[in-house]
């Protein structure tokens, strides 16, 4: 079936079949790998893109029913050569990651958690980050960038 | 050029591959674009033992969108069974109708679309001839044997059983760890693209040179006519160190299709299809004399593997020799069960292994009414109480007093389950931490351009190790340049070859191949150098010639531009490929890293020294009074180590790893039904790993040591050793925080109620 | 997962009839019919997935929750609309003065992204983390396949539940909110395919597994839960939730208790206990409540009531510790709800 998604600002059209979750759209219609596929159950966190400003899990949303929201994934937060989004940058300045597998849905997940004002302190975020899972386990420097794009998230 | 003579830590530098993966720019094998791939889904077994009757497919092949199903019916003959990374013998996949494990592929369905491969995957119908499986320890029809002398050695070192017997002390238990699953958070996927008889696969891999060596040979084709590409590896811990049976079955399913075949597979299957840490049991007798002395020590363990295969870990051979102990007696078993073959899972030996020894240790210390730390000190040696061989290095006692006063273990409370803060009870515990000192044969190509930048070139892995860090940060020290200059290409068998990103052991092998490739540039560009009348080293000695700054530096304070001594070489890019060997290794090592074997210098193998990274970990537990949940405030491990090339990323694995000890201690645990033999908790939200706030204070102290002998750029490995003593500290606190000593892992309310 | 055909309706009435043009199977629940309402998707697109649930239409009732996405408390008590999302009410004002124990079970439960999706009416309908159930590869789960037997009786069934089960099934209810209804004795608003309206309190909402495992719920196929009532009382201030799991966040409880008190000069006047992780449905352990009703709180009536909650606990392999775990749970809530101030 032919949809109309709205991803980081474009509208895009693409044929899909009913069953295409959000996640697949992205990844194999849009060429926008930067959402992660950990585990396709709700299980891990790294499919979470922004709709309509909040976190959700790209893996459990069908396309088709994403229609009409504004989608934000990791790719619509700073353009190929321009300056990085302040959490990008405190997650490379803490070295908040190690494979990288999991980054993008931590970042958007980060956004979102200062944005809801869930990080008001180290165990709000701890607590509200707690649904991204990472294996190599950078969960103490992924505070500590939250911590550090905070400010800056708020300035802006 | 720094050495292992004096320590060295290198400036703390931001990964040169970060901004790719913040702005998921990075590409993993799943994300690597082909022109119109059909996608594969997998059917895998639902009986542990059995045969394959035959397939109802009528349901599946209806579906709309369906272009193949691939079943041992039509493809058993193309592709023979994959060779384990750790060799020896393994179980079957589509080669034949057996049922050798629960989750084995048996089908393969391919078809337009994921959506349509995986609704027809599951309309295939399998009819099975079922026989009774046996699951793990204890179950009926297993088979037990004591694990044949290979590639493992046992220990032998005067009179064990006698010195037990006439031990003042004695602490003798049995203990348990259980299945362990990696969870990588990215999935096992694979793409194969055919195009004039040429294979290129992208697969997420610790060792592309291993993946294509072994697929060559299981699909019977040359392994230059196949290129695996594997730029970003999104977690690995071993899971994608060897081949597994999927490969091999995609890249038929792609030559029958004509068309590039796409694998996601799911992460249920990621249980069965690919290896897993076995569970082990442990029986440890120490002996001790009144003031904590050790006289004897033996240990004596079990593992699970499939019915054919050999694979054993045999960790004893790094406890055999943490301590000083005069007479040593250590024997491996396996346990032949209804499962797929175990592999490498972090800190393979040492994890399991290491965790009765430091538990037993804690027991004893107990028992001796003495400080842990005081009873390790006890029987701290530089001699390897195995073999007699010096210690490359070993400052474990100086990471134990530097943790221990960091982490203020002096306020520990020796009394168990006496202290308690509100409604918790505190405890502390520690545990030592080893891990062999590994290093493998590499190759690496290194490139420096008229405009002052260089590229390095070799098949290594970022698996989260930093290795594009680490290598651009080797380049640009020994070529003089920064580490911007400097651009990295790994992951690719187009690539010069380089080895198993595991064991500890890559950093060291990959960084001394591009070492080596750089030195090759410096001394061209010298011997150039001297021989030019224009040159200020016109005459002079080119060894003594560096680079440093840009510019070729020699004695004094003779200097040349880099790029004036570069265009002297002659037209455009100097380029030098080389290869480094380690000590110990055959001179054909390189070439059976480039055929897809192992090739790697064991720390513990070695016959001039014994080669070991040790630390020290502690922890602080809380338990809950009532409702007895374990959580962990504060963790601290202090590790040992000549040279750090980046200590950013060196400090997130170490973190990382005892992170993932936490975890090990007190939530993992793959749960099989023991009359199915069949796993069930396979998915992440039952099969648990730490979640943030599952986290708090993790300190990592870097202990700067002295070693001459590990290798010539004093790089011990960092990826394991993080969590080798965390399961030990951790079932230690828990006793000094409730007076139970739980020895089967992980550690859950249950056991504390 | 099979193909389906989707439909996203703008108003209850045309959801309604929607659903209506699918032919349910008679007697069976809602669970095996035809049409599935899609909202939050966080349970319906895991079972579609894994193979468990074949709906062959979905009828995205999304653009419903202009009706039934409100919140309002009054005197009377608390109305939540079925659509709200659990992340709208888990910091909701009035919910966290008045009725702190729905505001914990929803902030302990899942994560802060499933909760942006999740709707309370979906979430209260989450069915068991049971792996026999949730694996269709396994052929005994009475559950899934009526008569086909319960393979978690002999198997890894340390999740599973002790209160409420039948020979037949044992699995869990594995939600958070529904313990917290089912303690506050909330109704719950449904309606008919025709349109008809109806209320039932809570506790009638799911049904024990008895020799009918796959039928979960009091839901008629197409029927559409359309909201909750909690009513006031002098106890729902003096609440809070106690979730005890495995890991400190995002996992399911292993035991939990919802309690709200009603204590006068220091004598209990009204005690409301829900258990979770722990039983067949959302449970309220009324004789739990009983043992408390004119006694003061401390750690030795707290006891006695955990004792009466557990006396009809069966346990299976590997859930032997769960009437212990379950008892302290209790207790651990009830003497910390004992402390608030109310």
């Amino acid at each position: 079936m032919e949809i109309t998604l709205k991803v980081n600002g474009t509208e895009r059209h693409l044929a899909v079949d009913v069953r295409t979750t959000l996640l697949d759209a992205l990844r194999e219609h849009l060429d926008l790998t930067g959402t992660k596929k950990g585990c396709d159950l709700g299980q891990c966190g790294a499919c979470t893109v922004l709709m309509d400003g909040r976190r959700v899990l790209s893996c459990f949303t069908l396309a088709v029913a994403a229609q009409g929201a504004e989608v934000t994934t990791i790719e619509g937060l700073a353009t190929e050569d321009g300056p990085l989004h302040p959490m990008q940058q405190a997650f490379l300045e803490q070295d908040a990651y190690q494979c990288g597998y999991c980054t993008p849905g931590q970042i958007l997940s980060a956004i979102a958690c200062v944005e809801e004002g869930h990080a008001r302190t180290d165990d709000e975020i701890r607590e509200y980050m707690s649904g991204n899972l990472c294996r190599c386990a950078a969960y103490p420097k992924i505070v500590a960038a939250i911590q550090q794009a905070k400010p800056q998230m708020e300035r802006a | 050029m720094p050495d292992g003579t004096t320590p060295h830590f290198g400036p703390a530098t931001i990964r040169i591959d970060g901004r790719a993966k913040v702005t998921g720019a990075a590409r993993y094998a799943s994300d690597e674009t082909v022109e119109n791939p059909a996608w594969a889904f997998l059917v895998t077994s639902s009986i542990a033992r059995g045969r394959i009757l035959g397939f109802r497919l009528d349901e599946a092949r209806a579906v709309q969108g369906v272009l193949d199903i691939l079943t041992h019916e039509n493809v058993g003959g193309e592709a023979e069974k994959p060779k384990p990374m750790a060799g020896g013998d393994t179980t079957e996949t589509m080669e034949s109708d057996r049922i050798w494990h629960d989750g084995q592929i048996i089908a393969v369905v391919v078809a337009e679309s994921f959506e349509a491969a995986r609704e027809a995957a599951h309309k295939v119908r399998p009819d099975y001839e079922e026989e009774a499986p046996s699951a793990s320890f204890g179950s009926a029809g297993v088979v037990e044997e004591v694990r044949k002398a290979g590639e493992h050695k046992d220990y032998r070192v005067g009179h064990a059983e006698r010195a037990f017997r006439d031990a003042e002390f004695r602490v003798d238990q049995r203990y348990g760890t259980p299945t362990q699953h990696h969870n990588p958070i990215e999935l096992f996927t694979t793409t194969c693209e055919w195009r004039d008889g040429k294979l290129t696969v992208y697969e997420p891999s610790q060792f592309v040179y291993g993946l294509r060596g072994n697929l060559a040979k299981q699909l019977r084709i040359a392994p230059e006519s196949i290129r695996v590409v594997s730029r970003y590896v999104g977690g690995a811990f071993g899971s994608k160190g060897g081949i597994t049976a999927r490969t091999a079955w995609i890249a038929v399913a792609a030559r029958r299709v004509r068309r590039p075949v796409k694998l996601v597979s799911t992460r249920d299957q990621g249980f069965t299809i690919v290896t897993y840490r076995a569970e082990t049991r442990h029986h440890i007798q120490l002996g001790a004399d009144r003031n904590g002395k050790l006289t004897a020590f033996r240990h004596e363990g079990w593992e699970v593997t499939s019915r054919p295969s050999q694979y054993n870990v045999s960790g004893t051979e790094t406890t055999a020799r943490i301590y000083a102990c005069p007479n040593i007696l250590t024997k491996v078993n396996i346990v032949h069960a209804d499962r797929n073959t175990p592999g490498f899972m972090r800190a393979p030996p040492e994890g399991p292994y290491m965790y009765p020894l430091e538990c037993a240790m804690d027991e004893l210390a107990f028992a001796l009414r003495m400080d842990p730390i005081e009873l390790r000190r006890i029987n701290d040696t530089q001699t390897d109480p195995a073999t007699g061989l010096p210690f490359s290095s070993r400052s474990l006692m100086e990471c134990f007093d530097k943790g221990a006063a960091r982490f203020n273990w002096s306020a520990r409370n020796p009394v168990p389950g006496a202290t308690r803060q509100g409604d918790w009870l505190v405890g502390y515990g520690c545990a030592t931490a080893a891990y062999a000192a590994n290093i493998g044969a590499s190759s690496a190509r290194v490139t420096l351009t008229p405009d002052g930048r260089a590229r390095v070139q070799i098949a290594a892995h970022e698996i989260g190790n930093g290795a594009y860090t680490v290598l651009a940060i080797t380049a640009a020290e020994q070529l003089g340049l920064d580490v911007a200059d400097v651009a990295v290409e790994l992951g690719d068998t187009n690539l010069p070859a380089a080895g198993l990103a595991a064991g500890s052991n890559h950093t060291a092998a990959i960084s001394h191949a591009v070492a080596k490739a750089c030195d090759g540039i410096r001394e061209r560009l010298a011997r150039a150098a001297i021989l030019a009348n224009d040159s200020p080293f016109a005459g002079g000695d080119p060894a003594a010639i560096t680079l440093s700054g840009r510019a070729l530096n020699g004695p004094g304070g003779a200097q040349e531009s880099l790029a004036r001594a570069l265009a002297r070489t002659g037209e455009g890019p100097l380029e030098v490929t080389a290869e480094n060997i380690p000590k110990g290794l055959p001179p054909d090592a390189m070439e059976k890293v480039r055929q897809g074997q192992m090739a790697m210098s064991r720390g513990h193998s070695r016959d001039d020294v014994t080669a070991y990274a040790f630390g020290a970990q502690f922890v602080e537990v809380r338990v809950h009074a009532r409702t007895r949940e374990v959580r962990v405030p504060r963790a601290l491990g202090a590790f040992a180590s000549p040279r750090i090339v980046n200590p950013m990323a060196a400090h997130s694995q170490y973190m990382g790893g005892m992170i993932w000890g936490i975890g090990a201690a007190l939530h993992e645990k793959t749960e099989i039904d023991p009359v199915a033999a069949r796993y069930t908790n396979d998915n992440i939200a039952e099969y648990l790993i730490p979640v943030n706030a599952d986290v708090r204070s993790v300190e990592v102290l870097m202990v700067p040591e002295k070693d001459e002998t590990v290798n010539p750029l004093g790089i011990k490995g960092i990826g394991e050793i993080g969590i080798v003593g965390m399961n030990a500290a951790v079932a230690n606190a828990v006793f000094n925080a409730t007076g139970r000593r739980v020895r089967d892992l992980p550690i859950r309310i249950e056991d504390l109620l | 997962m099979r193909p389906f055909t989707y439909e996203r309706p703008d108003a209850t009435r045309e959801a309604l009839k929607a659903a209506a043009a699918h032919a349910a199977p008679p007697g069976e629940g809602r669970i095996r019919a035809p049409a599935h309402y899609l909202a939050g998707g966080t349970n319906l697109l895991d079972l579609m997935k894994i193979g468990v649930a074949h709906p062959s239409a979905l009828i995205n009732i999304g653009p419903l929750h202009t009706e039934h996405g409100r919140i309002e408390a009054s005197v009377e008590g608390l109305a939540l609309g079925a659509l709200v999302r659990m992340a709208e009410a888990q910091e909701h004002p009035a919910i966290l003065r008045d009725y702190p124990v729905i505001a914990q079970t929803l902030q302990l439960a899942a994560n802060q992204q499933l909760r942006n999706m999740a709707s309370l009416a979906g979430n209260v309908l989450q069915r068991t983390r049971c792996n026999y159930f949730r694996d269709p590869s396994w052929r005994a789960c009475n559950k899934r396949e009526p008569g086909t037997g319960c393979a978690a009786l002999e198997g890894n069934n340390r999740h599973l539940a002790v209160l409420g089960v039948s020979d037949h099934c044992i699995a869990h209810y594995p939600g958070d909110f529904a313990n917290a209804l089912a303690a506050l004795g909330a109704d719950v608003s449904i309606l008919a395919l025709d349109g008809t309206a109806r209320r039932i309190p809570f506790e009638e909402l799911h049904r024990l597994p008895g020799d009918t495992p796959h039928v979960e719920t009091a839901l008629q196929p197409g029927e559409l839960i359309t909201g909750f009532h909690v009513p006031a009382g002098p106890w729902t201030r003096r609440s809070l939730y106690v979730k005890v799991r495995d890991r400190e966040s995002f996992a399911f409880a292993t035991a939990s208790a919802a309690v709200a008190l009603h204590i006068e000069a220091g004598e209990v006047r009204e005690a409301r206990i829900g258990l979770g992780g722990l039983a067949a449905k959302p449970w309220r352990a009324r004789e739990a409540e009983a043992a408390l009703r004119g006694r003061r709180l401390d750690e030795h009536t707290a006891q006695e009531a955990a004792e009466v909650a557990f006396c009809g606990a069966v346990t299976h392999s590997e859930n032997g510790f769960k009437p212990e775990l379950g008892r302290r749970t209790l207790v651990r809530a009830l003497l910390q709800a004992a402390e608030m101030e109310a």
